[in-house]
């Protein structure tokens, strides 16, 4: 027999993916612009917005449930993991708005050194395979996928610092590739936090235990 | 010799003749907290918490084994006079039950005149001490020779709460307390139940998760006569170890 909370669990669990396939295309559609060239400013912004939109809906869709059926145990934890993720979601929107707007503020990659544009590319393609996992594992509900975000989290964060050290050796004068570089690398490493903190919810909703994947 | 529980129940069976209703139960019930009883209907709840108090026996054909230390010494040991226990222990259920014929005052100081207790000074400071304790003193201090039985619901439940709570019981067995209560009274005897728990043991059977989850520290869960989960409140209502408890609770099942 099933439930009458269960009816809200999946309007709000639909919202949810909804977001997270949205949210992978948001930053998908900004880390492209970055690095072929294209100013997808005003469309990020609007992928942006729509994924603000929708947290605001999950919570409130989340807190209604709450106020309806008093949830207990592993609905509790779904209520709680997805207001979380949904946060996470609209971070990545957030991040690949700022990288949009350093794109047509400062440019991209076009003059950079290669190894630039390489390291950039690299560390995007992680970044981007971390979104897509962190959408599939909220799906399945897999605490594998959800520990897989572990390990690629700490590549790209060893990504993140011998980018730093590289440029501070060999390009040691400021320009536009490096600032606009510098601040996209930064972002792509916050995006790939949030992505862990999804894992660690997935976990807590699928097993109850706290752990902390950084 | 101190210990933290207020009782220690070990292998704890009982039977209806041949029916065997509770089933190798152990558990410990912490001092000055409440622990909640849930569990389906005709799981054992009340049948455990009349073990407490050896009410139990009562029934022609009932049968109880295992032990249950009470501040540490076994209540079913046969030295052990079962009315000196159950004065111990305050009960409360399901229906509120003041005497009807009495008054609200003779109704409170009923358990004092049982004991033998006449001393009208006496008998009014105790009246006034568990009214108030019960949070219904505001409410009947100027009607204290009106019957029992003219008080609303709510009311008459704290009345038999004041009632147990006058013989300075150590222990609440509370049966379902507010099933017969609307959302109010409801509210204020859990209100009550916390306060009590600063001095007493409550342990209270409830149909109702959220009550379960708003009062108690601890909660047992029974199912067919069998204790499947205890633990903290918390942990149960947030990340049960069981999967019947999970069901319980979520209401796949029950
Ligand atoms: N006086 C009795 N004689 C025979 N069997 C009884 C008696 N009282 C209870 N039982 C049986 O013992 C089992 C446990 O009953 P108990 O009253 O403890 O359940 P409960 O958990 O309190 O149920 P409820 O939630 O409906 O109050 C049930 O199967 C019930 O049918
Ligand atoms: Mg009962």
């Amino acid at each position: 027999m099933s439930r009458l909370i269960d009816i809200g669990l999946e309007q709000l669990a639909s919202v949810v993916f909804r977001m997270g396939e949205l949210a992978h295309k948001t930053v998908s559609l900004s880390l492209n612009g970055y690095i072929e060239g294209t100013n997808y400013y005003e469309e990020v912004h609007n992928l942006s917005d729509m994924l603000i939109t929708m947290a605001d809906e999950a919570e409130d869709k989340a807190f209604e449930l709450i106020a309806r059926f008093q949830p207990v145990a592993s609905d509790l934890r779904i209520l709680k993991s997805y207001m979380k993720i949904t946060y996470d979601f609209a971070r990545y929107g957030r991040y690949a708005l700022d990288i949009a707007q350093i794109y047509s503020r400062l440019g991209g990659l076009k003059e950079c050194e290669d190894w630039i544009k390489q390291s950039i590319r690299h560390m995007s393609e992680k970044v981007l395979s971390m979104v897509r996992t962190s959408v599939d594992s909220l799906k399945s509900h897999d605490t594998n996928l959800a520990e897989i975000l572990s390990e690629t989290e700490k590549q790209v964060d060893s990504m993140y610092f011998e980018y730093l050290d590289r440029l501070v050796e060999k390009a040691p004068a400021t320009n536009r590739c490096t600032i606009s570089s510098v601040l996209v690398v930064r972002y792509l490493e916050r995006i790939a936090d949030h992505a862990t903190y999804i894992g660690e919810s997935i976990i807590y909703l699928a097993t109850g235990e706290k752990i902390i994947l950084r | 010799m101190f210990s933290p529980y207020k009782f220690e129940i070990e292998s704890l069976n009982a039977w209806f003749g041949s029916k065997h209703v509770l089933k190798n139960i152990n558990m410990k019930i912490k001092e000055k907290a409440v622990t909640a009883v849930i569990g389906p209907s005709g799981c054992g709840k009340t049948t455990f918490i009349r073990c407490l108090n050896r009410m139990h026996e009562i029934v022609p054909g009932a049968k109880v084994s295992g032990r249950v230390l009470f501040n540490g010494m076994d209540i079913y040991n046969e030295d052990v006079d079962p009315v000196q226990i159950r004065r111990k222990m305050g009960m409360v259920f399901q229906k509120p039950n003041p005497f009807p014929m009495m008054s609200i005052y003779d109704n409170a100081a009923a358990g004092l005149k049982l004991n033998g207790i006449r001393d009208k000074e006496k008998l009014d400071s105790v009246v006034e001490r568990s009214l108030k304790l019960a949070i219904l003193w505001d409410e009947v201090k100027d009607d204290l020779n009106k019957s029992g039985a003219s008080l609303s619901g709510g009311q008459q439940q704290r009345l038999c709460i004041a009632r147990a709570l006058a013989v300075e019981p150590e222990v609440m067995l509370m049966d379902e307390p507010c099933s017969a209560l609307d959302p109010i009274a409801t509210a204020k005897i859990e209100t009550l139940i916390r306060m009590l728990a600063e001095d007493y043991t409550v342990v209270i059977v409830t149909h109702n998760m959220q009550q379960a989850a708003r009062v108690s520290d601890f909660t047992a869960f029974l199912y067919l006569g069998e204790l499947i989960e205890f633990g903290s409140t918390k942990e149960i209502f947030e990340n049960p170890r069981s999967e019947l408890t999970e069901k319980y609770i979520t209401g796949e099942f029950g």
